[in-house]
């Protein structure tokens, strides 16, 4: 059976099991009836769509996970191809994974369950979904193993928090000029380790990581020192700001709303989902420009990139501040949702936990970023009660993984470039 | 018929040790020239010097194509792009992750960035860029036809069988759009059928694309049969130089081949 032809039936399949569990959940959940509180009839009938729309929806999603894991394994599959079934398989997962997140990505504000914990704790994850799509670039495609990525990170962070606190700047205009101070200390970092590949590279980037931090610490006049900076401004929705009361127009009076702390916390949540999304985008887009094949081929063998004219340096300068660029947005980010930073928030411990996202979701993977993301940042949250037994769990699952899955969850490259279409 | 690389009293010394010792031969135009002599002769050392990942202890390598170069003053990475001499590994040096397809492509980076505008152009999915990378496929494929690969130029370069592998390899260089090829060993571990069809695809690189090309290699087969000339090598030094059958009856070859009697 094509895999075409299997698709549809799948499709036909989950439409069907949509209809039965619409015509068996109206019923169920949609229609309550509640003791009314109003008059004295008794009760009254409750209308709870949205509900039973979520339980459908729900159902479909499992029915679907079925059909990935289970009843294609049980169809018998042809021997032969094996090795390109998978990919395809791969392929798919990876697409459907991607809209799945994507879509409970969207919705998750508005969800019932959604409330100011559950959202202060994804756009946590945001921040590191961002953190590793950026290290991505320079980890998963060209091949820089880089453990002092957090120091972008502090740079895009103090750069807003001073830029905001000293010159009165807006968020939208201090994010492009964070991105590009961290992009520039990206080269900064990048000229000296030039040469250097693999562990020796990984050790100065660790040092860099620390002189950063270190500077950040003892530069006291400059960025507080340990104090921190503290009232950054929080962000605005471009230009109404997030308040009870103000001499502009507020967000709640612009849009005829009852204020609540919420819009803010909701707000964040969209604006890191964005910037996120870009991130993601701008990396699937690059990766099929030449510069982005050229860092895969820097990943790949530096010594074949110089026989074929490719000039590493350049290649990798951009590598790194494309990287850190992302990084330093990311940063910004997180100082206006903090609204204080201080050098103990950029500490090696960070740059680990980003790598080992990177890793984990399988290296130059999109989606596996996502989801080893939900898995570290979502699980030490999970198990906040455990208090020192957090980062031997966290130790314990990434070695369980590394052994299951040695090239990380969701290892797949896609070809930058196709010459065969009709055959992939 | 002019030289197209000319090679002065080119000297090596690593510490101690002179790998080559005062070399000089010439490449002609349109011809295959064959470097050959003993392991350890210096023949990749030379090729190293050319290509720039070495400098040399003393000497000169000239390139005339349109323009003069001195190889010995540039980098290596602004030799197969300025000077467009383009070479190939002894151990085969492909993007194993890569598809054959993007081994192809990659190797016309330079131009593809400027026609990418250095990636602006791309980002927006200029038309011109567009066109330019259509192009870039179109010679990439033009290649693999030569090679019989059309079909597998999706796959990844490392699932490739080897004799495959040193042939993606010259297409790859091919496709930096050189005057001068440099082919380091480029039959190692080919059999006697592959080994023929090295033959006929350089001989079709040299005809049909007046391509000069300069060849390290112990396959007497493909050296006798193609070359227009063979530089011996021995220790560093050159011992011999002239056409095969010349190369072939010398005694000091025989010698550092064979040993005296």
């Amino acid at each position: 059976m094509s895999s075409k032809e299997n698709f549809s039936l799948i499709i036909k399949d989950l439409i069907f099991t949509g209809l039965i569990a619409t015509v068996l959940l109206i019923p169920i959940v949609g229609f309550r009836t509640e003791i009314s509180t109003v008059d004295s009839t008794g009760l009254i009938f409750n209308y709870n769509f949205i509900t039973a729309f979520f339980v459908v929806a729900f159902i479909v999603g499992i029915r679907f996970l079925f059909h990935i894991f289970w009843f294609s394994k049980i169809q018998k599959k042809p021997q032969e191809n094996s090795e390109k079934n998978k990919k395809k398989f791969l392929k798919k997962l990876n697409f459907y994974l991607g809209v799945a997140a994507a879509v409970i990505a969207f919705t998750l504000p508005f969800m019932p369950f959604a409330n100011r914990y559950i959202v202060d704790v994804a756009t946590l994850v945001l921040t590191y979904v961002m953190l590793g799509w950026g290290l991505n670039i320079v980890v998963g495609l060209a091949g820089l193993l880089d453990l002092g990525y957090v120091a972008f990170f502090a740079v895009g962070a103090y750069s807003y928090a001073l830029l905001a606190t000293t010159f009165d700047l807006s968020f939208w205009i201090c994010l492009p000029l964070a991105g590009i101070l961290a992009a520039f200390a990206g080269i900064l970092l990048g000229f000296p380790v030039l040469r250097l590949r693999g562990d020796y590279l990984a050790i100065v980037t660790l040092g860099f990581g620390e002189i950063i931090r270190l500077i950040l610490l003892n530069w006291y006049e400059f960025t507080g020192g340990p104090d921190g900076i503290s009232r950054i401004p929080r962000p605005s929705f471009f230009g109404f700001p997030f308040a009870r009361k103000s001499e502009d127009t507020t967000f709640h009076e612009l849009f005829g709303l009852e204020y609540s702390t919420m819009h803010r916390i909701i707000f964040l949540y969209y604006l890191i989902l964005i910037l996120a999304l870009i991130t993601n985008f701008f990396t699937m887009k690059i990766r099929n420009l030449p510069v982005g094949r050229a860092w895969e081929a820097l990943r790949e063998d530096e010594t074949a990139c110089r026989a074929i004219g490719i000039n590493p340096t350049n290649t990798k300068l951009t590598a790194f501040a494309i990287g850190a660029m992302f990084g330093g947005f990311a940063g910004s980010f997180f100082a206006t949702r903090q609204g204080f930073i201080s050098p103990e928030s950029f500490t090696f411990i960070e740059s680990a936990i980003i790598l080992a996202i990177v890793v984990l979701g399988g290296m130059g993977s999109q989606i596996g970023v996502v989801i080893a993301s939900i898995l570290l940042i979502g699980s030490t949250e999970l198990f906040r009660e455990l208090e020192q037994f957090r980062m031997l769990a966290f130790g314990l699952a990434m070695i369980i993984i590394m052994i299951l899955k040695p090239r990380g969850l969701l290892a797949n490259r896609e070809p930058s470039i196709l010459l065969n279409k009709k055959n992939e | 018929m002019s030289n197209i690389l000319e090679i002065n009293h080119l000297t090596m010394k690593f510490g101690g040790l002179i790998a080559i010792d005062d070399v000089s031969f010439s490449v002609k135009k349109n011809t295959i020239t064959s470097l050959i002599g003993p392991n350890g002769a210096g023949k990749t050392t030379v090729f190293n010097c050319i290509t720039g990942f070495y400098k040399p202890t003393v000497g000169e390598i000239l390139l005339n194509s349109n323009k003069k170069f001195n190889l010995e003053r540039m980098n290596d990475f602004t030799i197969p792009q300025k000077a467009k001499v383009a070479r190939t590994f002894q151990n085969i040096r492909l993007f194993p992750q890569m598809t054959v397809l993007e081994n192809l492509v990659v190797a016309q980076h330079n131009k593809l960035m400027k026609a990418s505008m250095y990636t602006l152009k791309g980002l927006i999915n200029a038309k011109s860029f567009v066109k330019a990378e259509n192009e870039a496929k179109e010679l990439a494929k033009y290649w693999l036809d030569k090679i019989n690969l059309t079909d597998r130029a999706d796959i990844e370069a490392g699932n490739l069988p080897y004799g495959q592998q040193r042939k993606v390899e010259i297409c790859r260089s091919m496709c930096t759009d050189p005057t001068l090829l440099c082919l380091d060993e480029p039959a190692a571990g080919l059999n006697a059928t592959e080994s023929l069809e090295l033959n006929s695809l350089l001989e079709f690189i040299k005809n049909e694309h007046k391509i000069s090309i300069l060849l390290i290699e112990h396959d007497m087969s493909v050296v006798m049969g193609i070359s227009d000339k063979v530089v011996v090598l021995d220790y560093g030094k050159k011992i011999a130089e002239g056409n095969p059958s010349e190369v072939k009856g010398n005694p000091e070859v025989i010698k550092a081949y064979l040993g005296e009697e």
